[in-house]
């Protein structure tokens, strides 16, 4: 007896079948391709979110960073917590701005991640300070001094220059990694250098009314920016690196402050206001909170913002001041 | 005013790089502890003493692309005397698929929290009492460990399994005449609540010939809350650390002693360089039947730098009752040259 049909769109067991197997085979091929696309993504982890800013304008959309450190926190004391191996476990690139900058949490993530790749030495493992024109290296080390950073002052990444030259450390183990997306990386590193250098024009005619501006910092780590913009540091709040203020290094502060007639003192977000607000009381100098880093303020969203938001602070803090 | 670019600085280019590939940084790092003591107690015919507790060297660096060493060579402080022996001496390998870790030689065993960490590293002048019965000055073996990183990813995992010889280090184990090796797992878990705060568990079994040639089996549980904010953790930080020990010791095929341990400490730092630790251990012995052991203490620290530190305070202990306490007052100076490696998180 021949079934009766009562849907017009009725379909027999078998065409049922087939067209269940046709739609399964069609969505893993489906999926397929998007887990290709994604697994095409060069996954990087950074030590500094600079470093993965600078990766993203490199590497466009052929890379995924992670970057451990935030931009408010002090590079230089970043917990190594065990949840940083996971995301270094899967990396194909490791990026460091290294100079030992990180050596009391880096190197020990690194070696516990289990991940060949990104093991110094290997193809993964990126120094960004590869090429750089160090400062302040010094002659002689000693712990005497404080907590010194022997092969140079490790902050060069705030010098937008030598933030070409990082692009390019980084273009070059891209394409090391994946020389198909060579032209790509190019492509995007000419247009991250033309932008610094177009920005880099801009930055210095704000800054030229103030070059050779006298200023006071927290900790030295303003070296490669003064060096840029025409800026000269003459003291430290710490009386040396890694130590924290002391009454007589205040002292000696506010006394030159005086003597020199020093417009601003230049604090990082990392830092307690306490020691800059004594030094601001007793002689009126301005404090400036600059960022060291992409992420320092809600509004330093990439590399390029790091220098226009301290440019900014710093111009109109100079500007005030000489209008009173 | 502070000297920070003197005439020992000089500005280059690339005499950086110059200066890393011809140092001779094919050198290990080479770092050394030292860890000076002095404390008055209520309790014995002397009261004070003075003494360097030991000096700890650390020799460590990459092998080859493959594996790292590290070498711990300690002078132990015992009666006045200094007595050297090797702690730790192990390879670990940096790069084994399917994310493992094998690490051999002598090693601190993965038994818990403070186990694996130096005594110097710790924010007490004296280990817990618990710590102490459990696991006398460590519980230090020498075979293999084969770590996992659990691939979740969620949050992180880790499991431990090791294999050791028998420890002759600890009260609970020994070298057995028998094919029977010290067999220990430890599996961590740690979660991070928010970018400011972490939480660890952790959960070990150990099992191993005891100097009877009996049975030992011990289980810990391990809890550490941390709490640092990011923006500011050089000047604060709170941290609770909990672990729990629980024995059974077999004295002969049909007796065994059950005993169980704890510690609890918190950690606040209330300044930069200050940090204030307050510290409950109770205890019974995992040999003795009733005996119970408990201690309090609160040590204030002050960490002048990452590479020195001076921790003094007061501690309560007593033994059974009341009656057998002893009040002490302890100090203790830490200090580091050389290029010390960073400690577990």
């Amino acid at each position: 007896m021949e079934p009766i049909n009562i849907n017009p769109f009725y379909y027999s067991i078998s065409q049922v079948f087939i067209m269940k197997k046709i739609t399964i085979l069609l969505l893993s091929f489906l999926f397929t391709i998007i887990s290709f696309t994604a697994e095409a993504q060069i996954r990087v982890v950074t030590t500094l979110p600079d470093l993965a800013s600078i990766t993203r304008h490199v590497g466009g959309d052929r890379v995924d960073v992670f970057a451990i450190a935030k931009g408010y926190q002090n590079p230089h004391f970043v917990d190594p917590k065990p949840s940083y191996i996971v995301k270094l476990s899967r990396a194909d690139m490791f990026i460091t701005v290294g100079l030992d900058l990180e050596i009391g949490w880096a190197p020990q993530l690194v070696q516990s991640s289990r991940n060949n790749k990104i093991q110094r030495g290997n193809a993964g493992y990126v120094d960004a300070s590869e090429g750089i024109s160090l400062l302040q290296v010094p002659s002689s080390t000693s712990r005497e001094e404080g907590d010194i950073h022997i092969y140079g002052n490790p902050h060069y990444w705030l010098d937008p220059v030598r933030g070409k030259q990082v692009a390019e450390t980084i273009y070059h183990h891209l394409s090391d990694i994946s020389p198909e997306n060579e032209a790509l990386f190019r492509k995007n590193l000419e247009s991250f250098k033309q932008e610094i250098d177009e920005r880099l024009n801009d930055w210095q005619q704000k800054m030229e009314p103030f070059k050779g501006t006298k200023i006071i910092a927290y900790h030295n780590e303003w070296v490669y920016f003064e060096e840029r913009f025409g800026l000269e540091i003459v003291g430290f709040l710490e009386p040396k690196p890694g130590i924290p203020p002391t009454p007589s290094q205040l002292v000696s502060v506010i006394q030159k402050v005086k003597n020199d007639n020093i417009p601003v003192l230049i604090n990082s977000p990392y830092f307690s206001s306490k020691s800059p607000e004594v030094v601001a009381r007793n002689t009126g100098v301005e404090i400036v909170k600059l960022a060291t880093m992409t992420g320092g303020y809600d509004e330093i969203e990439n590399y390029f913002d790091l220098f226009e938001y301290n440019i900014n602070a710093l111009t109109e803090s100079l500007k005030n001041r000489q209008a009173n | 005013m502070g000297e920070q670019e003197d005439q020992n600085t000089q500005s280059t280019s690339n005499s950086g790089q110059a200066v890393r590939a011809t140092s001779a940084n094919l050198n290990p790092d080479i770092s050394a502890i030292g860890d000076f003591r002095s404390f008055y107690t209520s309790d014995g015919s002397r009261n004070w003493d003075a003494y360097v507790q030991g000096v700890e060297l650390n020799f460590s660096s990459a092998i080859d692309p493959y594996a790292k060493a590290e070498f711990y060579p300690v002078f132990e402080g015992e009666g006045g005397e200094l007595n050297a022996k090797i702690e730790e001496v192990y390879l670990q390998s940096l790069s084994l698929p399917y994310n493992l870790q094998l690490k051999a030689g002598k090693f601190r065993q993965a038994f818990g929290r403070i186990n694996t960490v130096h005594r110097h590293a710790l924010p007490v002048i004296d280990v817990p009492v618990a710590y102490e019965n459990f696991f006398g000055e460590a519980l230090i073996d020498q075979g293999f460990s084969l770590s996992w990183l659990i691939p979740n990813q969620s949050f992180y995992q880790e499991l431990i399994v090791e294999g050791t010889r028998g420890s002759e280090e600890s009260p609970l184990f020994a070298y057995s005449e028998e094919n029977q090796p010290q067999l220990l797992a430890h599996l961590k878990n740690f979660w991070e609540l928010n970018e400011n705060s972490t939480l660890e568990l952790g959960l070990t079994g150990a099992i191993g010939d005891n100097e009877v040639s009996q049975k030992t089996r011990i289980g810990g549980i391990d809890i550490t809350y941390k709490w640092s904010p990011i923006r500011y953790n050089t000047y604060q930080s709170f941290e609770w650390q909990t672990e729990f020990y629980f024995s059974e010791f077999e004295q002969s095929p049909t007796e065994a002693i059950n005993a169980w341990g704890m510690y609890s400490w918190m950690q606040y730092q209330l300044s930069r360089r200050w940090y204030l630790t307050g510290m409950y251990s109770y205890s019974e012995n995992p040999q003795l039947v009733d005996f119970e052991e408990q201690a309090i203490s609160a040590t204030f620290g002050w960490y002048a730098t990452e590479f020195q530190k001076l921790e003094f305070g007061p501690k309560l202990s007593t033994q059974n009752s009341f009656s057998d306490s002893a009040f002490s007052g302890l100090f203790r100076w830490v200090f580091v040259i050389g290029s010390h490696g960073a400690h577990q998180y």
